[in-house]
């Protein structure tokens, strides 16, 4: 049998814009750049257990009072809580839940996993930095 | 089920187990080690918040690991997906190579320094 395809195949060229195009894919875009600051908080955190170990304790310490250490981590936190509610919201979208003859919605998942979110940020502080 | 495509289902599995971990216990860790330690604010008084965390040996160190490292997976994986799809295309292969090297450098060193840190940690508690 040919490989031969009987029509030709057309590709759609996107250019680098294309997410611009409607505000579906640029939200899109925005929730996959979460990824970047996610990715890079990660990085430098772990240099800082790296410092700790080899004795260069202030040094790490003096990093995270680096003044574009913490707009970069604001930033962060802003972009990590965008992902956990577009997450959030995802969970609800792709299973959701049959409870009799009503399936839940995916605004319903956001709400339990923000309450679910809101309890383990809570038990970290108060079991790992507050006792 | 092809060898290629159960490996991409396994790597599939750990970039939402990922994405768990980043959207559960990433915010805290952000909030108390990058912003309420430097600036002073709740929850912190006084101790640098990777200490304090730390001297929960078991509890703390595998918070800290699994936080980091489930993120970091989760992070690089998407994002080079994201290059890819911003012009990038013809470097998928390479992006994926740098992209798992990252990742890979990054957990073994997490681990190590952690290990370091907290040598009893692999003890039972």
């Amino acid at each position: 049998m040919s490989k031969e395809k009987p029509f030709p195949e057309y590709k759609r060229k996107l250019g680098p814009g294309w997410w611009l195009a409607n505000s579906h894919f640029t939200q899109y875009m925005i929730r996959e750049w979460t990824s970047f600051f996610v990715a890079v908080f990660s990085l430098i955190y772990i240099y800082e257990p790296s410092l700790f170990a080899s004795g260069a304790k202030v040094d790490a310490l003096n990093l995270l009072r680096n003044p574009g250490i913490i707009a970069f981590n604001v930033l962060a936190l802003l972009f990590t809580s965008y992902h956990a509610l577009t997450w959030f919201y995802l969970i609800g979208k792709i299973q959701p839940i049959k409870m009799g003859k009503t399936t839940s919605k995916p605004w319903q998942a956001l709400l339990v996993n923000i309450l679910l979110l809101l309890i383990v940020s809570f038990a970290v502080i108060e079991i790992l930095v507050l006792r | 089920m092809p060898k290629v495509a159960r490996l991409h289902a396994i790597l599939w599995g750990i970039f939402s187990v990922g994405g768990f971990i980043a959207a559960f216990l990433l915010p805290v860790l952000i909030y108390i080690v990058g912003i309420a330690y430097p600036l002073g604010l709740w929850p912190i008084s006084g101790q640098d918040p990777t200490t304090s965390i730390l001297n929960h040996h078991h509890l703390g160190t595998l918070f800290l690991f699994v936080t980091v490292a489930g993120s970091l997976y989760h992070g690089i994986y998407r994002f080079q997906s994201t290059l890819t799809e911003l012009g990038l295309a013809r470097a998928k292969r390479a992006l994926e190579a740098l992209g798992y090297l990252i990742v890979i450098v990054g957990i073994l060193a997490a681990a190590y320094y952690l290990l370091m840190l907290n040598p009893g940690v692999l003890s039972l508690p």
